[in-house]
């Protein structure tokens, strides 16, 4: 193209605004693994020690793991709860009899577009009453419900895209409505079921504010409520044991985002809170 | 067909039931909540009926001062509890007996005159202890005591003596409630308190500029320059920018302090300068502001990028060419071309993401936390410091709903719009998943 030297000023300004957020990320994980003297703007010095916490409890008797377990059982169970349900109650929207069933979609689309944050206040107070609250099983069962509209909405397109032919033909075959979904359907769609369930996996495992406000303490703590408490004590300040607590902490959504960003993104354009 | 119905129905009772225990239900219960003085002192089970001096001091305020003056001070009255529990005590029963066929029924103001009428008897206690330990078996006060309901109160009242009349026992019963009960004070509260005038402003003006620079703006910005960038500039540059949307906010916002605060990046470059160290983000209301829409921004503008950046993919390109071939310059086609077709998408993007900037707080209170003072605290935030979280340690869950139910009605009525306003035509192509 003749006018590409026109770009030039584009990309740089791109390339500008970019720069902070390459400076963060090179130095996140730099910072990892080298020292810097005060004042220096680079390391000098190649080092393992700020990776320590992976093998000494912290000042609390608090060990990593036990953390990131929590982490795991909440986003995991989040996951498992989200994904079935969604799994059965998108099958339903899209392809089986039920009364009201446009009026179930305008509902799930609204649900989604509403800003469910803001409930939180109810929430707590209720968990309290009966007795949830500072629980795992209490923020996993609130917030796999908070992920219902989108993963409801999303699995529902993908049943709609599976050719109702295959249904059919198993029909024919004497295969119940429940067989057919089982055998035939969920097949179909596995590529799908997997790129929601990383979806609802990476969003539980970042999820910061509804642990926070309804699990905050103990044994339930998971991996972002303890990184939060690392930085906001002023005793211990050391950017470097954050950042490598905090890479360590994003490490598995990198893994899982490099597998599957092409899926990701176009749920991340489909419209999710932020 | 039926049993398609009936699977449906199974299959639809589980997400239906969590989305009633969990979206309806709070809705609804946040305007209930709004309504009382639920804080941390009153709880959230009820409570009992508490004389404290606060109580008191609340009955003095509502023009029953005299009672509450009787209240505050003890009696002594000769009753049949306090004659058994002598019986059993201290005393023994001869001198229980002559109290109550000399004593019964009778009141004495203060503990020296019970005294005088307990040491005039014939079985009277040897020493002064074991005399103050049978008056104290009469005395009768009810400042300091709990009640688990009205009954008792008024019982233990009359037992001090002091009798009441029905508007009497009322303002008793309302002033030493220790529970919570219902009102519209949180919205008076909320609608007078000075604050509450600024933080508006600021969400507003969060969201606007936010909303315009960043998650409509910058997103557009980043959609057009990829559509002309060559393939591989134009995944790098999506590349870094989706970094923010799965970066977990905790580490997000960590990265931004290491940035900004005094022993950071900035202050590091700035020392080369010859700038003393400080910290960029917390030092005035002004950076503290500008940092709060960076972060929000940062984060943002990924979501407008990935939709504009489709509908941008989704023209013609022989609309292009011929706009190349006629000597349309970049900025016409885009002009021209790009912007009228994103109009729809713009809108989209720019609603959803009003609302959920109206409702997020997370990246706030993560960084500034309202600060420095209060200067960045908006609406969602001072309903999470009121409610859920403060130094202060009150929690006023009753206020903290009343705010959080602003919240809650822009939410409802806002995606109800949207529901109309998109017609289910931009938003039922939208989510699908290329595999």
């Amino acid at each position: 193209m003749e006018n590409r030297k026109n770009l030039r000023p584009a990309f740089w300004l791109l390339a500008l605004l970019s720069l902070p957020l390459v400076l963060m990320y090179g130095y996140l994980v730099l910072d990892t693994v080298s020292t810097t003297k005060p004042g220096a703007l680079l390391p000098d010095h190649f080092t393992f020690q700020h990776w320590r916490f992976l093998w000494e409890r912290d000042a609390q008797g608090v060990s990593i793991w036990s953390v990131t377990l929590n982490s795991v059982i909440f986003a995991g169970s989040v996951t498992l709860i989200a994904l079935s349900l969604s799994l059965t109650a998108g099958y339903a929207l899209s392809r089986l009899n039920i009364p009201f069933r446009r009026h179930l979609l305008a509902m799930v689309l609204v649900l989604h577009a509403f800003p469910s944050v803001t409930l939180l206040v109810a929430i707590f107070i209720v968990l309290q009453m009966i007795g949830l609250y500072n629980t795992l099983i209490g923020v996993i069962l609130v917030f796999a419900a908070l992920q219902l509209p989108l993963g409801i909405w999303l699995m529902k397109g993908f049943y709609d895209g599976v050719p109702w032919e295959i249904e059919m033909a198993g029909l024919q075959d004497g295969a119940s409505r429940f067989t057919v979904w089982w055998r035939l359907v969920l097949p179909q769609i596995r590529p799908a079921i997997a790129a929601v369930g990383v979806f609802v996996f990476i969003t539980g495992w970042a999820e910061y504010v509804t642990p926070q406000v309804l699990a905050p303490s103990g044994n339930t703590q998971v991996l972002s409520l303890y990184l939060a408490g690392l930085i906001s004590n002023d005793q211990h300040f050391d950017f470097a044991l954050f950042k490598s607590v905090g890479l360590f902490y994003i490490a598995p959504v990198l893994v899982f985002y490099a597998f599957t960003h092409k899926a990701l993104m176009s749920i991340y354009g489909g419209g999710t809170k932020g | 067909m039926g049993s398609s119905r009936r699977l449906g129905l199974l299959f639809l009772a589980p997400a239906f039931v969590m989305v009633v225990l969990f979206f309806f239900a709070p809705t609804v219960l946040t305007g209930v909540f709004s309504f009382t003085t639920m804080s941390t002192s009153t709880g959230i089970y009820g409570g009992d009926y508490f004389v404290s001096e606060d109580a008191l001091r609340r009955l003095a305020s509502e023009g029953e001062d005299q009672l509450a003056q009787q209240l505050a001070g003890t009696s002594y009255k000769i009753d049949s509890a306090g004659i058994e529990a002598v019986r059993v005590g201290e005393g023994g029963a001869a001198l229980a007996d002559e109290i109550a066929a000399t004593l019964a029924g009778q009141h004495f103001a203060d503990q020296r005159e019970a005294e005088r009428a307990i040491k005039d008897l014939n079985s009277r206690p040897r020493s002064i202890r074991a005399l103050k330990a049978v008056v104290e078996q009469f005395r009768r006060s009810v400042a300091g005591a709990r009640f688990a309901d009205k009954a008792g109160l008024y019982a233990a009242v009359e037992g001090a003596g002091i009798t009441l009349d029905e508007a009497q026992k009322e303002a008793l019963a309302g002033a030493s409630w220790s529970g919570w009960h219902w009102t519209v004070q949180n919205f008076k509260r909320m609608a007078t308190t000075p604050d509450n005038a600024r933080i508006l402003i600021n969400t507003i003006l969060y969201v606007g500029v936010t909303l315009a620079l960043f998650h409509v703006g910058f997103a557009l910005v980043i959609a057009i320059a990829s559509h002309y960038l060559s393939e591989t500039a134009s995944g790098i540059f999506r590349g870094i920018w989706l970094l923010p949307r799965i970066t977990p906010s905790v580490l997000f916002v960590l990265l931004w302090k290491w940035l900004a605060w005094d022993t950071g990046f900035i202050s590091r470059i700035a020392a080369l300068f010859g700038a003393a160290p400080r910290n960029w983000m917390l030092d005035t209301a002004a950076h503290a502001w500008v940092f709060v829409v960076l972060i929000n921004g940062f984060v943002g503008a990924s979501m407008g990028m990935l939709i504009f950046s489709s509908a941008i993919k989704a023209i013609p390109a022989p609309l292009f060419h011929a706009a190349e071939v006629d000597g349309a310059s970049h900025w016409q086609q885009i002009r021209f071309i790009i912007l009228p077709q994103l109009r729809w998408p713009i809108l989209f993007v720019a609603c959803y993401q009003t609302l959920s900037l109206l409702a997020s707080y997370e990246q706030i209170l993560l960084s500034t936390d309202g600060g420095p003072g209060r200067v960045t605290e908006v609406w969602s935030l001072a309903a999470y410091h009121s409610a859920l979280q403060n130094y202060a340690g009150n929690l006023l869950y009753g206020y903290g709903a009343a705010l959080a139910l602003v919240l809650v009605v822009i939410g409802v009525i806002a995606s109800l719009l949207f529901l109309r306003l998109f017609r289910f035509k931009e938003l039922v192509t939208q989510p699908r998943i290329e595999i």
